[in-house]
């Protein structure tokens, strides 16, 4: 951390675009007033497999403001290079219009232009495609499993013949979409060779390389904008086949187009978390020390791509056992890709793990903190490093402390109220640390304001809010001389907003830039022989309120102001670097928490109701309490959609989503939010980032459902072993 | 959207013309527009009716409630009349949609809003209700939402209204204009059961219009409350749901009105847990006892198995519910 003051970083600031947002003048990407723009609408498979063997636009193409139908047939053939910078997993990616064929139900056959948004919709309801169609395979347990990746320690077969307690437990996790609150949206316009994209992603670098790539024009040609995000959960890490169809119709019809995509389009036109099968065995002795530990679990991925996620690092970290194996295998189904979703990976893989050892927590007698306790690993026993900072036992203490674990029976069913069973339980999450090469551009003007520019997203996290944070305290300015631009593929380049990686990666290139700036003035003024700081060591000024002085000395100093303008300065500026994380760790980087639950179960209709949730979280530095409150507050709310509602229907039949609509895949509403709390333990780790962060929005979701799941069972004495935990299975 | 012209009616007359004409009628619209941007719906000409005068609550000479059909939701959910009256109506509305889909949508609509069934949703899907003859999709589909008592071979789309659960219990009656004047039929009568023919709903005759929704006169006291159960706790529609009405005099139960919801292809009037409740004295037994055939006659799905338990168990829950206030 810089020697500065920390005056920003820590306080708790509200959003510095709140008032932008709740004024309606954040732009988000279909908001962008373009001149000229059209309107797309894109025409969906109705079949799960097969080919399209005929189209027919006659009755669209009538409609009075109809400028173009693009299908395969029609469609200019694009390049589609490869594109090894991008998030594409590995395989052929789905080309928009290029062939016949169809993939999956709900896949992208036509897409029609309108001079208005209503004629496009009318028309694309006119557009006729045949098909020839096979039946679709969209059932995880009918598909054929790709070869394993395969992971293994020790002895597994021996650590769970000496066990003296065996558990085979299979879990099933329905399949869950992002669904955030703005929908998908692309406007595209080209002039000439040049493509302006306005695209909700996470990623505007990401984006930009996509369409280099599938249109084979330079990268420079291609500018991405995307100054607000609203809400993403994973869903805009990647550049969808509507960006590109947008893009393609811009071409074809030679002005700018504006692609929206509907709710409904959004649950086959964007990825989702796959639905898994976990089979986790374990082993342990008397005493609750595990003897082995083994996973095999597979999930849906598409016909024509290779989706995987790090759903394996808990299973080899979070517990000190010495024979450990994992198979994890891909199912190739005819449904699209999925990609990551908030917690992805571990989010999966802590339900399981956390909800087996609870089991084996409850068969043994020991309480389930305890059994943690008794299974907490000195360093990372699948890479011998070191850790980095692990404060789980903290986590543990703090939060049976703050709510009140020692009420909790260890007897399932022995509280009761009216016809309410209560529950308590609780679950430890863990996420990795990640950490991508980014860049910012700082510049510091005579006035004494700053601008800081860098390719960033914000989501919903508090990008804007934070960065304006660790850049305020390393230039010494107040909050509101600062100013972040972010969202712009002009900008310099960041990593994906996404795998809680932002606030290192961005956070250390604008830590970094604003060190250059601040030291470049700090320097100017001790040469300068009119400066009151001239001769002085560098290391004794500091920079406050835009004022450079001596530390412990406030009267010897001058402003930025008074310092650029005597040196006839326009401004100072410097390009900020972070580096990313080094191809050799010595530490094992994660952050964590301890999660606990209570839920009342309604005895005879077997109904869930969440009651409290607490988080207590190892996540490093706090940037920003308020932002990080926030954060956690959205993490356990999508965890009680995981445990108790998401659930992406899909009729095996046709492969059709059967409820493609915010009305039938339900996520929580407020009723369904309860007393929540989160509590961020003080400290910083050192070795993961010149800012002391982890990352907190991965997971501060993971080992929600499971503790939610524990509580369930502590309320009813049921193990429900699937995901969601509805009615049905506690009738 | 299938494009479609647009006219406001000024008063009955000129509506019941309008609709007499083809048109179809809007008022609140929450389920009608809807259905329209997914070309579920394709009306050539929407008649307006928000303008006309019906919005009344008047009290009937024998102690009944009319409720104007242009009343909405949250207006009738408030109305002192019908909390004091009526608690299970009361209930009913509040328990449904949202806060701002309550105050657009009105009485008269919410008993015409059309089933959430996926597949009639989704014009790609077969649907013997939106096109006769091509098939019920959700028969063999995902089905967890669907119905379990009413259905047939053509249909298993439930009715999603939760008012109009508590207005078949109660008995209520519906008064109609139409081009050949007014009538009266009782709710009950009103919508149709699928039967070969889903598409056909309710019994309205072409370009007739509901004026308003009368609650009968019940023997007083009246004990009465609505119970929904969903996965959610707002903004969903039922898994099951129960709507029950008691008169309890001399610790003996002198009529008793039980209708479900969230299980039938119309709202279902639970006849048999009625008489099994009648003349007898409130007991936890006689709850379980008589709701032990709530779900008599039920023909579940594959998905939808678990609401004939559920069922039985919202009924005895309700029952006891409102006969420990009777």
């Amino acid at each position: 951390m810089s020697p500065q003051p920390q005056a920003a970083v820590g306080a708790p600031l509200s959003r510095v675009d709140g008032r932008l947002k709740v004024t309606g003048r954040a732009k988000y990407s279909a908001e962008h007033e373009v001149a000229g723009v059209v309107h797309a609408v894109m025409v969906d498979a109705s079949i799960g497999r097969g080919r399209i063997t005929s189209i027919d636009t006659s009755d669209a193409e009538a409609q009075r403001g109809v400028l173009a139908v693009i299908h395969h047939g029609n469609a200019p053939k694009l390049p589609y290079k490869d594109n090894k910078a991008s998030n594409n997993p590995p395989g052929a990616r789905l080309r928009v219009f290029q062939d016949d064929k169809v993939r999956f139900h709900g896949q992208p056959v036509a897409v029609v232009v309108a001079t208005s948004l209503e004629v496009g919709q009318h028309a694309a309801s006119l557009v006729k495609v045949r098909y020839d169609a096979e039946h679709p395979t969209t059932e995880l347990s009918k598909g054929e499993p790709d070869k394993p990746t395969e992971y293994s320690r020790g002895d597994v077969d021996s650590g769970l013949r000496k066990a003296d307690v065996r558990l085979d437990l299979t879990y099933r996790l329905a399949r869950n979409h992002h669904n955030a609150m703005e929908l998908h949206a692309t406007i595209a316009r080209w002039k000439g060779d040049k493509l302006t994209v306005w695209d909700k992603t996470q990623w505007v670098v990401g984006t930009q390389t996509e369409l280099s790539t599938v249109f084979d024009v330079p990268l420079k040609s291609v500018r991405v904008i995307s100054p607000f995000v609203g809400g993403g959960f994973g869903s805009g890490l990647r550049c969808w086949p509507h960006t590109v169809a947008a893009a393609l119709a811009a071409r074809v019809v030679k002005r700018p187009v504006k692609l929206v995509l509907t709710r409904k389009q959004q649950f086959f036109g964007t990825g989702f978390r796959p639905e898994y099968e976990y089979r986790l065995r374990l082993g342990a002795d008397r005493r609750g020390r595990l003897t082995a530990m083994a996973h095999e679990l597979e999930h849906e991925t598409s016909s024509y791509e290779t989706f995987t996620e790090g759903v394996l690092d808990p299973g080899r970290m979070l517990y000190s056992t010495s024979n450990v194996s994992q198979a994890y295998r891909t199912v190739p189904l005819d449904v699209n890709t999925p990609i990551w979703m908030r917690g992805p990976g571990p989010a999966t893989a802590s339900y399981v793990i956390e909800s087996a050892v609870d089991e084996l927590a409850d068969r043994l007698g020991i309480d389930p903190i305890e059994l943690r306790q008794r299974n907490e690993p000195d360093e990372d026993e699948s890479s011998g490093l070191p850790w980095s900072t692990r404060r789980l036992r903290e986590c543990y203490t703090v939060g049976a402390r703050e709510f009140g674990w020692e009420r909790r029976s260890a007897k399932p069913r022995a509280r009761r109220e009216g016809d309410w069973l209560i529950g308590m339980g609780m679950a430890a999450g863990v996420y990795h640390t990640a950490r991508g090469a980014a860049e910012a551009h700082v510049r510091l003007a005579a006035d004494g304001t700053a601008i800081v520019e860098t390719a960033a997203s914000d989501m919903g996290p508090g990008t804007y809010t934070s960065q304006t944070q660790v850049a305020a305290d390393a230039l010494g300015l107040t909050v509101r001389n600062v100013t972040v631009r972010i969202g712009d593929s002009l900008f310099p380049p960041t990593p994906p907003h996404g795998g809680s990686q932002t606030m290192a990666s961005v956070g250390s290139a604008v830590l970094d830039g604003c060190d250059k700036v601040r030291r470049r003035a700090v320097e100017l003024a001790i040469e300068d022989e009119d400066s009151p700081l001239h001769g002085v060591n560098a290391e004794d000024v500091v920079v406050r309120s835009g004022r450079l002085h001596v530390k412990g000395d406030p009267a010897r100093g001058e402003t930025y102001r008074q310092l650029l303008s005597r040196n006839d300065l326009g401004h100072l500026e410097a390009d900020g670097s972070y580096a990313g994380a080094p191809g050799t760790e010595r530490h094992s980087m994660h952050a964590y928490n301890a999660t606990f639950a209570e839920v009342a179960v309604d005895a005879t209709l077997g109904l869930v109701r969440v009651r409290r949730v607490l988080g207590v979280y190892d996540a490093g530095r706090i940037i920003s309490p308020k932002l990080a409150e926030s954060q956690a507050f959205g993490g356990m709310v999508g965890g009680i959609g995981q445990a108790l509602l998401e659930h992406t229907a899909t009729d095996h039949r046709d492969g059709r989503i059967a409820n493609a609509n915010l009305a039938d895949y339900l996520v929580p509403v407020h009723a369904d939010v309860p007393d929540l709390k989160a509590i961020y333990l003080d400290g910083e780790d050192r070795e993961a980032d010149p800012l002391g962060v982890k990352g907190l929005g991965e997971v501060v979701m993971v080992g929600v459902a499971p503790a939610i799941a524990n509580a369930v069972f502590n309320a009813t004495g049921r193990r429900v072993r699937q995901l969601p935990i509805t009615a049905e299975a506690l009738l | 959207m299938h494009p479609f012209t647009y006219t406001q009616a000024n008063d009955a007359r000129e509506a019941v013309g309008a609709g007499r004409r083809g048109g179809r009628y809007i008022a609140g619209g929450t389920t009608l527009v809807d259905l329209m941007r997914e070309t579920v719906e394709r009306p050539d000409t929407l008649v307006d009716i928000s303008r006309l005068p019906l919005r009344e609550f008047n009290v009937t000479k024998r102690g009944g409630l009319r409720i104007g059909a242009l009343v909405t939701m949250s207006e009738a959910a408030a109305h002192s009349k019908v909390r004091s009256l009526f608690p299970v109506v009361s209930e009913a509305l509040e328990l449904s949609a949202s806060a701002q889909l309550r105050n657009m949508a009105t009485i008269g609509g919410n008993i015409m809003q059309r089933t959430r069934c996926t597949y009639f949703r989704d014009v790609t899907a077969d649907c013997n209700k939106r096109e006769p003859g091509s098939g019920c999709a959700a028969r063999g589909g995902v089905n967890r939402a669907h119905a379990i008592l009413g259905t047939s071979e053509s249909c298993v789309a439930t009715h999603p209204s939760d008012v109009a659960v508590a207005f078949a219990a109660l008995d209520a009656q519906v008064h109609l204009l139409g081009p050949d004047g007014e009538r009266t039929v009782p709710f009950l009568d009103l919508l149709l059961r699928p039967g070969n023919t889903p598409n056909r709903e309710h019994a309205l005759r072409h370009g007739e219009l509901i004026t308003a929704v009368e609650l009968p006169a019940l023997p007083r006291p009246l004990k009465s409350g609505y119970l929904k159960v969903r996965d959610r706790q707002s903004y969903e529609f039922a898994l099951t749901s129960a709507a029950v009405a008691l008169n309890v005099s001399g610790g003996v139960i002198r009529e008793a009105r039980v209708a479900a919801g969230g299980v039938g292809t119309v709202p279902w009037r639970l006849r048999a847990v009625e008489r099994a409740l009648a003349g007898e004295r409130p007991s936890d037994r006689l709850w379980s006892e008589a709701a032990a055939g709530s779900a008599e006659g039920a023909r579940p799905l594959k998905h939808n198995r678990f609401k004939v338990d559920l069922l039985r168990r919202t009924v005895e829950r309700q029952l006891r519910t409102v006969g420990d206030m009777a």
